[in-house]
């Protein structure tokens, strides 16, 4: 087992360095540059300017731009942000709980909504619940996420104002103590949590449902059922502790797909976590911002990945012996 | 009384959402004369103490504008800590801008107008208790012009030559030259304080914005109270202020909310009090919320089309001229501009600055005269196909303008639709920002939609100048006579000396058309009504935000 983590754990950095290089390289490929940025004003004289590439240090040949960086990340330094002029490290540190909180939350509301309505639809196929469960969670998952938003802030901040329409925290939030500061983020939680989690919910509606009713057409399940055993605990002890096991490695994976959707929600919701600040330094082209936002993304989809492969392995061994 | 009037604004919002790109159609007209206020101002005048949240889409980027990408923003909160010399005022309709003393309490120049003079306010002093001085002056100045610290304005310093400390409150600027914008060079940037920031040599300035906050003293009316980036910069008065009843406000919060529908929808919630812009399409939904207030003025921002005269297309005077004859910039104007918000450009110097030439007047759309200009110079439409041609080639090219801006967009379409009556295939397409940029500055382009803000110094050299063209002039318009009139405005030791020379000019490029001058247009602010004596402008959105103030009762 050991040794499968091993070889998972050396194919997981060998493609975040492949991730990060061709970022790095497109990057720099993207018409536009720092400088174009930076220097909107007509009027900086182009002495100026190239004053400036070589303050950002984008005056060198392109490869050795790549070889310094890639020391420099090899040693912890991932370099100084163009447009905010601090350290990197900081500005993603300080982004990133943001985006923790989010996506847990929006994890969380995405497996309870996916695991209650996947039982509701498997335990009678073809009602009419199930076809409203169906339409619903594709309804949500066929909607872009910018969309959902906005409709949820014009429904529970405008026309039924009960929600907070974005931030993470309220104007007065330095006045507040620790007791009320936690109340108030929750409250500005519960929008873009929910709205993310449901948006994702309706793949994990549909490998529930079809994972249980697997479990439940199996002969265990009919022999439990004739021994007189209550409906519900066949259902909720018997069939879905096997029915669940499958749906671990989605988990995993649909993380993935929930730090993709919070890079929409933080914009929409203006939830200071990674997602803003990877946006708003494309649009700068914050070429060491931009790296180490796509590296902590590209970290985090790749652990979920090595999580789903171990919990997987664990589960069935053929698939450490492949 | 919060749900009645967010029922028909949730309705028109869904409408804008669900048809996103397209106009709302005719508005209101001037702001608030059609919807009575809720309740009348105090009539006891400005209040002391109280909030005002300021929404914004982007976060400033730090405390030092010198080192931090010098955003709207950045700007705006910056004005607030560190005041400049002299207050530029919003008053250039009729004559150059004028000037109140701010830091400085008076200045007088040398009678070759070599040396300039200013004599600081003597209860000026840093919030840590230390008093201004001249040493500040020529620390900022030093900063400002240190090529480490790469200031992106540090172009305004380079006539320039030293900045003598003459006592603690005397500061004396020599210049190189004589020249129009002595004074507005020398006002650019604030005063920055040297007993503190000197501590950090120049060449480690940059990269440290977290020490700039961390080591924060101000001179002027706010202070930062806290810093959440991405956020919210909570701004508090600054008590040692040299105003002493100013400001008003007791906090500032400046709320960044990336989403502009994300943002209008606070507004509307109440979340927020104050937005620096918001769109047309916008206008008639807060005119008919009672809560809020339209702030309209008039932006130093033109539009045009630039035709790139690398391409031989565009390189004879007269065809650009019949380009312009066959684009109808009134229709475009009355299209994407509801109410009288915008009006069609005339001269690349706006028709609200002192210096337009008011004798001249829009082209006309006149397509048969177009047609006409285009036939003398040889292109027939020799096979039928509806589109002119010379030499077997067709006159055929890409209109380029930038993802996200919708009106650019639109206005790109309808001039498609207008040259085609012509003869002209005109095939818009829509590029990221950054893309067309690059294409403007690589001179890789037919012809693009681009906007160009002016400041009061009248100087058309980056946008016209022959020694531009990587600068501002994208299209690489050439014409000497041009490049000799404006250095001879520019050195004009008196602006309005300059009026005859701008009035050249003008008339110079309203014959060689090398942009098709499309719209000027308002900037609208929206303003929670709670909120008193605020004035926007086109030089600052927090311009006196010193003398705002909010309702006791709130």
């Amino acid at each position: 087992m050991i040794r499968f983590i091993l070889r998972r754990l050396a194919a997981s950095l060998l493609l975040l360095y492949l991730v990060l290089t061709a970022t790095f390289f497109l990057l720099h490929l993207a018409p536009g540059s720092p400088a174009t940025v930076i220097l909107e004003d007509q009027r900086i004289s182009a002495e100026q300017r190239e004053n400036l590439r070589r303050v950002y240090g984008l005056d060198r040949p392109l490869p050795v731009q790549y070889a310094r960086w890639l020391s420099a990340v090899a040693r912890g330094d991932w370099g100084t942000s163009f447009s905010q002029q601090r350290p990197v490290k900081r500005v993603v540190l300080d982004a990133v709980p943001a985006t923790m909180i989010l996506a847990v939350a929006a994890l969380l509301v995405e497996q309870a909504a996916g695991l209650v309505f996947g039982i509701v639809a498997a335990r009678r196929p073809g009602s009419a619940a199930d076809h409203a469960i169906r339409v619903v969670s594709l309804l949500l998952f066929s909607q872009p996420g910018f969309w959902l938003g906005l409709m949820a802030i014009l429904l529970f901040s405008l026309a039924w104002p009960i929600l907070p329409a974005g931030h993470m925290y309220s104007v007065g939030v330095d006045e507040m103590g620790s007791g009320a500061r936690l109340l108030d983020l929750l409250r500005h939680l519960i929008l873009p949590a929910v709205v993310l989690g449901l948006a994702e919910a309706g793949s994990v509606v549909r490998y529930v449902r079809s994972s249980l009713l697997d479990v439940l057409g199996q002969e265990y399940i009919r022999a439990a059922r004739a021994k007189g055993i209550s409906e519900r605990r066949v259902v909720w002890v018997h069939a879905l502790r096997n029915a669940l096991p499958p749906l671990i490695q989605v988990m995993a994976i649909s993380l993935i797909s929930l730090l993709s959707g919070a890079l929409v929600m933080e914009v929409v919701f203006s939830w200071p976590g990674i997602g803003r600040l990877t946006f708003d330094a494309i649009l700068s082209r914050d070429y060491p911002l931009v790296l180490a936002a796509t590296a902590f993304s590209a970290v985090m989809v790749l652990a979920a990945n090595l999580m789903a492969d171990v919990l997987h392995a664990l589960a069935d061994p053929r698939v450490r012996d492949e | 009384m919060r749900s009645r009037s967010a029922r028909p604004l949730f309705a028109a919002l869904l409408v804008l959402f669900l048809t996103a790109g397209c106009d709302g159609g005719k508005g209101g007209g001037e702001d608030g004369a059609a919807t009575p206020a809720p309740r009348p101002a105090s009539a006891l005048g400005p209040q002391r103490g109280g909030t005002v949240v300021i929404g914004w889409t982007a976060a400033p980027t730090g405390v030092n504008e010198l080192i931090t990408q010098a955003t709207a923003i950045t700007t705006e909160l910056v004005r607030q800590l560190f005041p400049q010399l002299l207050q530029e005022q919003p008053d250039f309709e009729e004559h150059p801008p004028t000037f109140r003393p701010l830091l400085a309490r008076s200045y007088e120049w040398s009678p070759d107008r070599k040396t300039l003079t200013f004599h600081l306010r003597e209860d000026a002093v840093w919030s840590d208790g230390v008093p201004v001085t001249a040493d500040d002056v020529r620390f900022t100045w030093q900063a400002e012009t240190h090529p480490d610290v790469a200031w992106d304005s540090a172009y305004m310093k380079e006539h320039i030559t030293d900045v003598e400390v003459v006592n603690p409150k005397t500061v004396r600027f020599h210049f190189a030259k004589v020249y129009a914008k002595q004074l507005e060079d020398v006002n650019e940037g604030g005063i920055l304080p040297s007993h503190v920031w000197g501590k950090l040599p120049f060449p480690q300035w940059r990269g440290n914005a977290d020490w700039f906050r961390e080591h924060l003293v101000v001179s002027g009316p706010f202070n930062v109270s806290s810093w959440d980036p991405q956020q919210q910069v909570v701004l508090v008065r600054n008590p040692r202020y040299f105003e002493k009843d100013l400001p008003h406000l007791d906090k500032v919060v400046i709320r960044n909310v990336a989403d502009p529908a994300s943002l209008i929808t606070q507004l509307f919630s109440g979340e927020v009090d104050f937005v620096p812009q918001v769109q047309p399409s916008e206008m008639k939904s807060i005119q008919e919320d009672p809560r809020l207030r339209l702030i309209p003025y008039w932006f130093r921002l033109y539009v045009c089309v630039i035709w790139n005269e690398r391409n031989p297309l565009f390189a004879d005077a007269d065809v650009r001229r019949a380009l312009t004859l066959g684009i109808d910039r009134q229709t475009i104007v009355d299209t994407l501009f509801p109410g009288d918000i915008a009006r069609v450009a005339v001269s690349p110097i706006v028709q609200s600055v002192w210096a337009f030439d008011r004798s001249l007047g829009p082209l006309p759309y006149d397509p048969r005269e177009s047609r006409r200009i285009l036939e003398s110079k040889g292109w027939k439409d020799s096979n039928g196909d509806g589109i002119l041609d010379k030499n077997g080639k067709p006159f055929s090219f890409v209109l380029l303008s930038n993802a996200g801006n919708q009106q650019r967009n639109d206005a790109s379409v309808m001039i498609q639709e207008q040259l085609k009556q012509v003869g002209i295939r005109a095939e818009p397409r829509v590029v990221e920002f950054n893309s067309l940029v690059n294409d403007a500055t690589g001179g890789t382009f037919d012809a693009m939609v681009f906007g160009f803000t002016m400041d009061t110094s009248m100087d058309l050299t980056a946008q016209f100048g022959s020694d531009s063209v990587e600068e501002g002039n994208f299209g690489a318009y050439k014409n000497p006579e041009i490049d000799r009139l404006m250095v001879e405005a520019m050195a004009k030791p008196q602006a309005q000396d300059a009026k005859p020379i701008f009035d050249r000019i003008q008339q110079i490029l309203h014959r060689d058309q090398p942009v098709t001058l499309l719209w000027e247009s308002q900037r609208l602010s929206a303003i929670n009504r709670r909120v008193h004596d605020a004035r926007p402008n086109v030089l600052f959105s927090l311009y006196n935000l010193e003398d705002w103030w909010v309702d006791a009762d709130r």
